[in-house]
């Protein structure tokens, strides 16, 4: 029962990252509940391909990268996990990049001091905590983020509102720039919840803690649950950027400009909670792409891998996600905007997202592989619809990007 | 003998060589102990003039994989990967089944080389 309430909570605590916060934010700033029926799409989504990664994980042993070796081949197989490797390295170096912004606050040291700082803090925690600890500790601390979500009512929205805003639709805007400003950010934001790594990281955790069969139930619960509080806090973030920001006519691109919705009503203590949240938040994002880089590249050439083995025994992972770091590190230590680079890393993650699931589909799909626990007729009509979705999205995320000059409008 | 990648095999319409394809090539491979130690990069096949074709060894590593790339780009995974090569003979597959499992231990068959060199720096290190 511990293990089931850990696990939700983790996934709660771990479902928010700096991309994730900026655009939901962002999204409410600029169109007021427009883009919440967004977040239910999304959440839906990362639910239900969520739950298929973990439950093959659970049923056959094997993460997403095994399975999309096997299934795509070896050359588009390759061309997904380079991808993914680039997406992983670019969203940590924003999360970096984030954890060092949030630190700036505390001491005027050189945001390159702290960079570094915050580099040598993941690597350590890493190379420290068994596998366990890091879920728990950065997705626990990560839910001092639900301070967002008393924000968001203190802020006393209309909930039937709110409410009605969660069925699709396409607000009425002045200009095709509006609407393709709109546009754009429903495939970030959907991105953004949708990122690849949460799946890749989750598999392998699975894995990692040595599922078997029987959690299968306790998969489906920790992911429903555990994802649906998780996306209450893009709702809270959305609501608290339509109804603390969009009347201060503020777009906030800085975490340290988000907490200030909090220390309005909370005072020092509340921009602590609100700060606090954001480190664990990210620091975990930092660590789970990290991670997911290496696990993706361990899995597909077959090399030893997983926290649980001693680090000289899967020695070439180890060199990989400690190169992440570093990789990462050098690209936010050129000067490059952390926020910048999200947003670039979040609209490529939508390029890859249906090659990423599309195998785990197929796999979870099979009955010959999945047996009695091959998907259902829901998870099958969910997964395709989705398919056909992220193609879309996919498919137009880089001409939005350019039309909208990067989300400027 | 020839070394077959899976276009051409499929290129072939050799039907057993289908089953090769789906379950064996790109598979992950784990030694006696349940070690991964690879994937089924590539088949080396023989031409047995009673049978047809007959798979004899599994072949490992960059040297194998990089055939099924890109000229262009197999010149710059080899500058940066090497092109090592392990070949395991068929008889050494205990069973395929969601992994090819071998009867032997990687060490003894010659596979995971990079990784037990760098975990002896590795295990230097407190923690590690």
């Amino acid at each position: 029962m511990l293990e089931l309430f850990l696990g939700i909570l983790t996934a709660m605590g771990g479902f928010v990252e700096v991309g994730e916060l900026t655009f939901a934010v962002n999204a409410g700033a600029k169109f007021g509940y427009g883009l919440l029926w967004v977040a239910g799409v999304g959440a839906l989504g990362i639910i239900v391909y969520g739950e298929m990664a973990g439950r093959v994980a659970a049923v056959r042993g094997q993460p997403v990268f095994n399975l999309i070796r096997e299934r795509v081949g070896f050359d588009a197989g390759l061309v997904t996990l380079v991808a993914a490797v680039a997406v992983n390295v670019l969203t940590c170096a924003a999360e970096i990049g984030a954890i060092a912004l949030v630190w700036q606050l505390f001491a005027d040291w050189p945001y390159r001091a702290w960079v570094a700082a915050a580099c040598v803090f993941l690597v350590l925690a890493v190379w420290v905590l068994p596998f366990q600890w890091i879920e728990r500790v950065f997705g626990l601390g990560g839910l001092l983020l639900v301070v967002f979500l008393v924000i968001a009512m203190i802020e006393a929205p209309d909930l039937g509102e709110v409410g009605a805003a969660f069925v699709p639709h396409v607000p009425s805007l002045e200009s095709t720039q509006q609407y393709l400003l709109y546009a754009y950010y429903a495939v970030a934001l959907l991105s953004s919840i949708m990122l690849p790594y949460e799946a890749y990281f989750y598999s392998s955790g699975a894995v990692e803690d040595r599922w078997k069969p029987s959690d299968v139930g306790r998969n489906r619960f920790i992911v429903v649950v555990g994802f649906v509080l998780g996306s209450l806090l893009c709702v809270a973030l959305i609501v608290v950027g339509a109804q603390f920001f969009a009347p201060r006519h503020i777009e906030p691109q800085l975490p340290g400009v988000v907490a200030t919705s909090v220390a309005v009503h909370f005072g020092v203590a509340g921009l602590l909670i609100a700060i606090g949240g954001m480190f664990f938040a990210f620091a975990g994002a930092a660590i789970e792409t990290a991670l997911s880089a290496a696990y993706g590249i361990a899995q597909f050439f077959g090399w030893p891998w997983g926290r649980f083995r001693p680090a000289h025994e899967a020695s070439r992972f180890t060199i990989a996600w400690l190169a992440v770091f570093v990789l990462a590190t050098a690209v936010i230590l050129t000067g490059v905007d952390p926020v910048s680079v999200v947003e670039y890393s979040i609209v490529f993650s939508v390029v890859i997202l249906p090659l990423s699931y599309l195998p785990l589909l197929l796999v979870a799909g099979d009955r010959r592989l999945m047996g009695e626990y091959a998907n259902g007729s829901v998870a099958r009509v969910l997964g395709w619809l989705y398919m056909v979705l992220l193609t879309v999205a996919a498919l137009a995320a880089i001409p939005l990007l350019i039309l909208t000059h990067g989300g400027q409008g | 003998m020839t070394t077959a990648s899976r276009s051409k095999l499929k290129s072939r319409g050799i039907d057993r060589s289908i089953h090769l394809v789906r379950d064996v090539v790109d598979h992950e491979i784990v030694d006696a102990h349940q070690l991964p130690c690879g994937s089924v990069d590539d088949i080396e096949l023989e031409l047995d003039p009673r049978h047809g074709l007959r798979p004899v060894a599994l072949l490992i590593g960059p040297g194998a994989w990089q055939r099924r790339l890109p000229s262009p780009l197999a010149a710059v995974v080899r500058w940066l990967a090497g092109n090592a090569e392990t070949r395991v003979p068929w008889s050494e597959i205990a069973y395929i089944g969601e992994r090819v499992a071998l009867r032997r231990t990687a060490n003894e068959l010659g596979l995971g080389e990079a990784d037990r060199r760098l975990g002896r720096w590795i295990a230097r290190i407190p923690g590690g």
